[in-house]
C-alpha cells in the first residue's frame, strides 16, 4: 500500500456561533450546545485521521505502552492496513500520540468549525448529504484519503464517516464522566436502540459515556491532531 | 334450577337460572324487561342494520324456544329468523348456565345473501346501552367518587375485568364480561370489552361478517353477586385463572423471585456504580447505600446500552471488555451473593444479529451463567420468554427472568414468572396516579417491580404511594442512562418501610384472596383488600384521593376485631367501632395520604 504525508492545513483564527446537536437515546448530554460565540484560535490541523501507519511509528519510537492495554490496537495494524485511520484507540492513547507530535485533540467546537467552517456548512463537503462522498454504512474502514472528493473548506477529508474522532477533554457533570465523538462511522447498527452510527453531520455529537480502557475503545473510534500555531 | 313462567310460548318469557332472574318479551323481536334487579329495561337485545337500512324491529320470526335442565346445566335459547330484501337471517339467543353465579350470553347469527353477494351488516345492543347508562354502571377499574364514575383500576393484559351494575345499595351486582382473544378474531365479542368503557359506547355499532352458519356474535359472561362487587371480581378472577397453568410459580426453586422486592437498576457509568480512579466498580458501596432503601434483593447490571452500536460488538463481547473480561461479573457476582443479594444482567432482542438466533443468545447465556453464577436474565423491551431460554432453566432451575413490560397473553404469564410494572412517559407530561394494578389481583404469585424511570419530586413520592397502595415491590433506579434522579432521604425511608412490612405480611400481601377496590364508605377514598384463604388477618390499603380531609368510618369490615394496627403510612390515629354488632374502620386521613392497616378477624 502506498503511503502518503498526513500533512496539516492551516486554519485561521475566527470567531463563529456554535451549534451542535445530537441523539442522547435517553438521559442527557449536559454540555451547552449553543447557540454561543466561540473564538477559534490559529491552528494548523491534520488533513487526515491519524493512521495506523502513523500511530504505528509513534510506538515504535516511543515504546508506549497503555496502563490498561485491554483492547488497545485489537485490530493489530499491518502494512496492508498503514493508510486505515487507526482505531481502538482510548482518549489516552490518542494524548498521548498527539503529545508526542507536539499537537493535541481538537476541541469539540474546534473540531465543528474544521469541518463545516465560516460558511457553517451541514457537510464537510457542502449542505447537501452524498454518501458517495463518505463511507456510510460500508462494511468496513477504507483509507482515509479515500474519499478525497468529500474534504471540508479548509481541505480535511474523512471528517464524516469511515471512524468516529476523539475531541479533547472529559466532561464531568458531577456524577458522570463523559467524552464527546464526532464525524459518525462506516458501521450503521440496524437498530434504533443502538449509538446512531453512519456518516454524521458537522453540527453532530455523540456523547460516550467513559468507563475502563477496554470499554473506551472501538473498532470504529480513531482520532486527527491539531497544533496551536502563532 | 331453571324456573320459567310461560304466559304465552312465544310472547313472554320469565327465567330463572339459578341467581340470574330474566324477563325477555319475545313477540316479533326479542325485548329484554328485566335482568335480575334492574327493571323496566324494555330494551331490544339487538339490531341489525344492512347496507345503511335498519330491519324493522317488528319483522323477526321466532322460531322456537329451547330450554334444558340437567345436573350439568341450565339452556334457554331462542331462534328466530328474518327475511329482509332478497335476504334471510337467521339467529340464536341463548342463556347457558354451567357454573354457579355465571351465566354465558350468546348470540349467534348468519345469513343467506341474496345471489351469494355479502353485505355491511351492522350490529346495535340497546339493552347493553341502556345498562351502560343505569346510574349505578361501573365500567371495569371504576369507582363512584359521589359525583360520577372515575377510573382507578388498570390492568394491562389480555383478560378483561367486568364492568359491573349494582343496586342503590351496592350488595345485588351484576357483571359483564366481554372475553375477548388475541389476536382478536371477527365476529367475536366485537371489542366491547373495549369499547364499553369508552363514553362514546352508545354509539357504538360494530361490523360482523356472516356466513350461512350461525357464528358466534357476542359471548358475555354475567356474573351475579348479592355480596356487593368484591364478589363479581372474585368471581372474574377464580372463573378466568381456571383456563392457566400456573404451576410454574409453586416451584420451590423459585420461590426467591417473590421476594425481590427492591431491585436496584445498576447503570454502570457514574459515579453511583463506578470509580473512575480506581477504575473498578463499587458493589460494596451500592450494597451499603441499598441499605437506606431497606436494603436491596436483587442488582441488575447495566452496561450494554446506551453503548452497542458504536461498533460491531453485540451484547455479550461487550462484558469481555470489562476490566478482566468475565471476571469483573463474577467478583461482582460473588459479592451479592454473600450479601443475600441477586443479580441480573440483561438481555437485548434488539441487538440480535443477522447471523444470530434466540438459541445461540441462549448458549452464550448458559456459558454466562457457568462463568459468573448470575442469577436472572432480564428482558429488556420484552414481555414474554423466549422457548430458547425456557430451557435455560431446565439446566439451572433456579434461574429467573424478569420482563420489562408485564406479560399480557396467557402463555407469556404462565412462563414468564416476574416483571416489571413500568408506568410513564417523559414525553407526555406524565403524572404518577394511585390506582389499581389488576394485574396483580388476578395474579398475585407474579411478583412486579414498580418502577417509573423519570419520576422526580411529588412523583416519586406518589411512586411510593402507589407501591404501597398495590403492596408491590420497587425497582430502584437513580441513574437513567446518564441522568442522575435520585430518592431523597424521605423517600428512602418510605422505601425502606414499604420494604419491612411485604417482607413481614408476605403471605397476607400476597394471597390468593386479593381484591382490588373494594367498596368503602367514604365516596373519595379507594382501598385494596390483601389477603389469604388461610389466614384470619387481612390488610388493608387506604388512599385518600379527594381534596378534603377524611375523618370517621372509612371501611365496613367483614367481620368481628380481634386485634388492628397501622403498619404504613403516616399515623392517622385508626379506630374500631362496633355499632348493631357492625365492625366500622375509623381513621382520619388527610388528602393524598396512603395507609395499610392489619386487621386480625375473630372469625
Amino acid at each position: 500500500m502506498k503511503s502518503f504525508v498526513n500533512k496539516k492545513i492551516f486554519i485561521e483564527s475566527n470567531e463563529y456561533t456554535y451549534r451542535v446537536e445530537h441523539l442522547t437515546l435517553e438521559g442527557t448530554c449536559s454540555t451547552d450546545h449553543g447557540p454561543r460565540n466561540v473564538k477559534i484560535k490559529n491552528l494548523l490541523v491534520d488533513k487526515y485521521p491519524v493512521t495506523n501507519q502513523q500511530y504505528s511509528f509513534f510506538l515504535k519510537k516511543t515504546g508506549y505502552q497503555p496502563k490498561d492495554s485491554q483492547r488497545f490496537l485489537e485490530h493489530k495494524p499491518n502494512k496492508k492496513i498503514f493508510n486505515l485511520p487507526v482505531v481502538f484507540v482510548s482518549q489516552n492513547d490518542a494524548i498521548a500520540y498527539a503529545k508526542w507530535v507536539g499537537g493535541r485533540l481538537p476541541t469539540d467546537e474546534e473540531w465543528q468549525y474544521i469541518a463545516a467552517g465560516p460558511k457553517y456548512l451541514d457537510w464537510p463537503w457542502g449542505n447537501k448529504f452524498n454518501p458517495s462522498l463518505c463511507n456510510h454504512d460500508g462494511n468496513k474502514l477504507e483509507s482515509v484519503n479515500a474519499y478525497r472528493k468529500g474534504e471540508s473548506w479548509c481541505g480535511c477529508v474523512d471528517m464524516s464517516g469511515n471512524c468516529w474522532e476523539w475531541t479533547a477533554g472529559i466532561h464531568d457533570d458531577g456524577n458522570h464522566q463523559f467524552a464527546l465523538l464526532r464525524g459518525g462511522s462506516y458501521f450503521y447498527a440496524h437498530d434504533h436502540w443502538h449509538v446512531g452510527g453512519g456518516a454524521r453531520k458537522n453540527n453532530y455529537h455523540w456523547k460516550l459515556q467513559i468507563l475502563n480502557e477496554g470499554m473506551n475503545r472501538a473498532a470504529t473510534l480513531g482520532f486527527r491532531c491539531v497544533y496551536d500555531a502563532k | 334450577m331453571m324456573q320459567n313462567k310461560f304466559k304465552d310460548k312465544k310472547k313472554f318469557t320469565d327465567f330463572s337460572l339459578g341467581s340470574l332472574n330474566l324477563s325477555l318479551a319475545v313477540d316479533k323481536n326479542i325485548f329484554l324487561k328485566e335482568l335480575s334487579f334492574i327493571k323496566n329495561i324494555n330494551n331490544e337485545l339487538f339490531s341489525i342494520r344492512v347496507e345503511n337500512k335498519l330491519i324493522p324491529r317488528n319483522k323477526y320470526k321466532i322460531e322456537k324456544v329451547f330450554e334444558k335442565t340437567d345436573v350439568n346445566f341450565t339452556i334457554i335459547s331462542i331462534d328466530f329468523s328474518q327475511n329482509f330484501g332478497n335476504d334471510f337471517f337467521k339467529g340464536r339467543i341463548s342463556f347457558v348456565q354451567k357454573k354457579k353465579n355465571i351465566t354465558d350470553f350468546i348470540f349467534q347469527l348468519s345469513a343467506r345473501w341474496h345471489k351469494d353477494i355479502p353485505k355491511k351488516v351492522l350490529l346495535k345492543f340497546p339493552f347493553l346501552i341502556n345498562i351502560h347508562k343505569n346510574k349505578n354502571f361501573l365500567k371495569p377499574g371504576d369507582i363512584f367518587d359521589g359525583k360520577k364514575r372515575i377510573n382507578k383500576g388498570v390492568w394491562n393484559l389480555h383478560e378483561y375485568p367486568p364492568s359491573i351494575i349494582s343496586d342503590n345499595l351496592g350488595n345485588q351486582c351484576l357483571g359483564f364480561e366481554f372475553y375477548d382473544q388475541f389476536p382478536w378474531q371477527a365476529n367475536y365479542n366485537l371489542g366491547i370489552s373495549e369499547a364499553i368503557s369508552n363514553e362514546n359506547f352508545e354509539k357504538l355499532e360494530t361490523e360482523v361478517q356472516l356466513t350461512r352458519e350461525l357464528t358466534d356474535i357476542i359471548l358475555m359472561k354475567i356474573y351475579t353477586s348479592s355480596q356487593g362487587r368484591e364478589k363479581i371480581f372474585s368471581l372474574w378472577k377464580e372463573n378466568t385463572r381456571e383456563r392457566y397453568d400456573l404451576r410454574k410459580y409453586h416451584d420451590s426453586k423459585n420461590r426467591w423471585i417473590k421476594k425481590n422486592y427492591l431491585q436496584h437498576f445498576m447503570f454502570a457509568y457514574g459515579e453511583e456504580a463506578f470509580d473512575y480512579k480506581k477504575m473498578e466498580f463499587k458493589i460494596i458501596q451500592i450494597i451499603k447505600e441499598g441499605k437506606e432503601f431497606g436494603g436491596y434483593d436483587s442488582i441488575l447490571f447495566w452496561h450494554q446500552y446506551p453503548r452497542l452500536g458504536l461498533d460491531e460488538s453485540n451484547q455479550w463481547q461487550l462484558y469481555k471488555y470489562l476490566p478482566k473480561n468475565y471476571e469483573t461479573i463474577k467478583k461482582i457476582v460473588d459479592i451479592c451473593h454473600s450479601h443475600n443479594i441477586k443479580f441480573f444482567i440483561p438481555f437485548k432482542p434488539w441487538d440480535i444479529r443477522s447471523n444470530e438466533s434466540l438459541d445461540s443468545h441462549a448458549k452464550s447465556l448458559e456459558r454466562f451463567i457457568k462463568a459468573t453464577s448470575i442469577d436472572g436474565f432480564f428482558l429488556d423491551t420484552m414481555s414474554s420468554l423466549p422457548d430458547s431460554f425456557l430451557k435455560i432453566q431446565k439446566k439451572f432451575p433456579s434461574f429467573e427472568f424478569c420482563s420489562e413490560g408485564t406479560p399480557r397473553e396467557q402463555r407469556q404469564i404462565e412462563t414468564l414468572t416476574s416483571s416489571w410494572d413500568q408506568i410513564g412517559d417523559i414525553r407526555r407530561n406524565f403524572k404518577v396516579e394511585i390506582n389499581s394494578n389488576f394485574f396483580r389481583f388476578l395474579f398475585p404469585e407474579h411478583p412486579l417491580n414498580l418502577v417509573s424511570r423519570w419520576s422526580v419530586g411529588s412523583d416519586k413520592d406518589l411512586l411510593i404511594k402507589r407501591a404501597a397502595f398495590n403492596g408491590m415491590g420497587m425497582v430502584i433506579w437513580q441513574d437513567i442512562f446518564g441522568c442522575w434522579l435520585p430518592f431523597s432521604i424521605e423517600q428512602k425511608k418510605k422505601i425502606k418501610s414499604l420494604k419491612y412490612i411485604l417482607k413481614k405480611y408476605h403471605k397476607i400481601f400476597f394471597g390468593d384472596n386479593s381484591i382490588p377496590l373494594i367498596q368503602t364508605l367514604s365516596k373519595k377514598i379507594i382501598c385494596n383488600e390483601f389477603s389469604n384463604s388461610v389466614s384470619k388477618q387481612k390488610i388493608y390499603s387506604i388512599y385518600n384521593f379527594g381534596s378534603n380531609k377524611i375523618k370517621g368510618r372509612i371501611l365496613k369490615l367483614p367481620s368481628a376485631v380481634k386485634e388492628f394496627k397501622q403498619i404504613y403510612g403516616k399515623d392517622v390515629n385508626i379506630k374500631i367501632e362496633k355499632k348493631q354488632n357492625i365492625f366500622y374502620l375509623l381513621a382520619n386521613l388527610d388528602v393524598d395520604d396512603v395507609i395499610l392497616i392489619n386487621i386480625k378477624f375473630d372469625i
